[in-house]
């Protein structure tokens, strides 16, 4: 299982970009079980390039090929498949349903392809510390509380790779860090790659390769 | 396993729109019953006026001609059939075969010899053999001899047996007619004439008329008359329905005139036909409208939800899952339409078959079959419309 990024550049991006870069226009292989810290300045493209990997958008040059399957080729069956399946995200801007309350919203995802019970959702609610409200629609969460939602979400499928963008933003040093164990713990259960991207270096990711964007 | 829809379906937003979502309901369900009620009421026409009932020979002969009007008055050529009318109708499909009734082209006179004093100038026709009804083996001729067999209209002889005893002659029966020779005398140009005898051999229920054999009437009118041209003031037409529209319809078309009575039901039916087609094609259009008010409500739905169902679609959820979940939804409520469309027409046609029709036994008060089928294929025809919307509503999601 090999994510790899081909001469990687988004198409909006002009040269002065690619320049210094140690992931825009490189080949990099990323496989199962790495843990891979971004560091990236606002701007740089860290979303970008999280939602290329993700493939929602394929504004790019270059190619992203999972197991030698380029994601330019894939269907929007193939995409669906590859995200129930293969690749996991935490999105910077989170995207939950507003209307549902927290239990469904990570209900939605567990159901797709269970790779926990139900009862894990409560467990890891509890863990971290949004176990009260899992009954509130997320619409009136904080934006803190709404991250954690969007972690544990994410920690409900299998996957290969788990890509993290700016994940942490509203949250404090020890609620990331509680967060950050826990993801660590699923991941080394999947034996998965966590992509972690972020503006700065953070000390409690044991990242295996870092790379400037 | 399979990924439950239930959490989903209160992600599509159909709350404010209802109104628009239940006219489309009833207006599908009209269109349905309106539709189903056409087929049915044609169905029953058919039954009804169908001419189910067997003829003897399994044939229609119905006499036509050509309407005299002011403006074709006196104009031979207007008012006979020339042969390329006869071609023109013995071509078309609902008639089994056209026959020209020909008439003698010169002046015959008939009498009755010494037993009956009676004398009169008349008329001869000749027809094929094959559009009489009642042709003895003796209704032939051959050119020499003077003798000629004649088939007399049965309503003739009636009529002459209401006029003789104010003449002071004898009332004849069916079987006395035919012992009675006649003398018929043709007289040509310059003062030609030759005599022949003649006997009722058949009396036709059929043709009006007084008929002779052909060949002689051929001979007759090229000898005394100086034409041969097949130009005939009446038609006989063979058909297998009378009353079939598309027969009555041809002849309205060409203005030709026919026995009204023989082919009554057929107009009545051409009518009723009509409106019921009209009002099935009408039906027809209410459901198109119906389906496309439906698509306009999805494509609203679809619009509404539109940022949940992207982010469904985010999280890995399949498109194709997605469309045939969302446009299954609507599947009970397309069936429970048109099944209640259909439970109204099975009960107008009980109603119309009970009390309108007095149970009669040609009819039934089921439905056809193909009422049944046409209800399957609306329920078919809504599923598939409202899949495919959405599958493309969603996949522009994507």
């Amino acid at each position: 299982m090999q994510l790899q990024l081909q001469q990687l550049l988004p198409v909006y991006f002009d040269d002065n970009y690619r320049n210094g870069s140690e992931v825009w226009r490189k080949d990099l292989t990323f496989s199962k079980g790495e843990y891979v810290k971004i560091v990236a300045p606002s701007g740089s493209g860290k979303s970008s390039l999280m939602h290329f990997l993700y493939g929602l958008r394929n504004e790019y040059s270059g190619n992203i090929v999972y197991n030698s399957a380029n994601l330019r080729n894939y269907t929007a069956e193939d995409f669906a498949g590859y995200r129930k399946d293969h690749v996991s995200i935490v999105f910077q801007d989170m995207r939950l349903f507003p209307e549902q309350n927290v239990f469904e919203n990570i209900e939605l995802k567990r159901q797709l392809n269970p790779f926990h019970p139900v009862e894990k959702i409560k467990e890891m609610a509890e863990r971290l510390g949004i176990g009260n409200k899992l009954a509130s629609k997320s619409r009136i969460c904080s934006y803190g509380e709404q991250q954690r939602v969007a972690i544990i979400r994410a920690l409900m499928q299998p996957f290969d790779f788990l890509l993290l963008d700016e994940p942490f933003s509203h949250l404090d040093e020890k609620n990331s860090q509680n967060a950050m164990q826990l993801m660590l713990e699923e991941a080394k259960l999947r034996n998965a790659a966590i992509i972690f991207a972020d503006l700065e270096r953070i000390d409690y990711f044991p990242y295996t390769r870092l790379f400037h964007l | 396993m399979a990924v439950s829809f239930k959490p989903i379906r209160s992600l599509l937003q159909t709350g404010t729109n209802t109104s628009s979502r239940w006219f489309s309901y009833i207006g599908l369900g009209i269109g349905v019953l309106l539709l189903l009620c056409s087929i049915q009421m044609f169905i029953n026409i058919q039954q009804l006026l169908g001419g189910e009932d067997q003829r003897k020979e399994g044939y229609d002969f119905i006499s036509i001609s050509k309407t005299i009007t002011n403006e074709t008055m006196g104009q031979l050529e207007k008012n006979l059939f020339n042969e390329n009318d006869i071609k023109d109708i013995s071509t078309q499909p609902f008639i089994q075969g056209a026959s020209p009734l020909v008439a003698n082209r010169f002046r015959v006179q008939l009498s009755a010899g010494d037993i009956i004093p009676f004398s009169t100038d008349m008329f001869l026709e000749s027809l094929d053999n094959s559009f009489i009804d009642t042709v003895p083996p003796n209704f032939t001729w051959k050119e020499g001899q003077d003798y000629i067999p004649i088939v007399f209209s049965s309503d003739f002889l009636e009529i002459y047996n209401v006029f003789a005893p104010g003449y002071g002659l004898p009332q004849l029966s069916e079987a006395t007619a035919s012992q009675v020779v006649v003398y018929i005398t043709c007289f040509g140009e310059n003062g030609v004439k030759q005599t022949f005898r003649g006997s009722i051999v058949a009396l036709s229920d059929r043709v009006n008329s007084i008929i002779v054999p052909k060949n002689f009437l051929d001979w007759a009118n090229n000898k005394f008359g100086n034409t041969t041209n097949v130009r005939a003031s009446r038609l006989y037409i063979k058909t297998k329905d009378a009353n079939n529209p598309d027969f009555l319809s041809y002849l309205q078309q060409k203005n030709y005139k026919v026995n009204k009575d023989k082919t009554k039901f057929g107009r009545v039916k051409q009518v009723l036909q009509g409106i019921f087609s009209g009002l099935g094609i009408f039906g027809l259009l209410v459901v198109i409208l119906a389906l496309m008010l439906f698509s306009f409500y999805l494509q609203l739905m679809i619009a509404r939800s539109k940022d949940n169902l992207q982010l469904l679609l985010l999280m890995g959820y399949s498109p194709n899952w997605l469309s045939k979940n969302v446009s299954k939804q609507f599947i009970p409520v397309y069936i429970l339409v048109v099944l209640a469309a259909l439970a109204f027409t099975e009960s107008m046609q009980w109603a119309f078959h009970h009390f309108a029709m007095f149970d009669r036994p040609e009819l039934s008060s089921l439905l056809h079959w193909s009422v049944l089928a046409t209800a399957l294929f609306l329920i078919g025809l809504s599923l598939i419309t409202n899949y495919r919307m959405v599958r493309k509503l969603l996949y522009k999601l994507v």
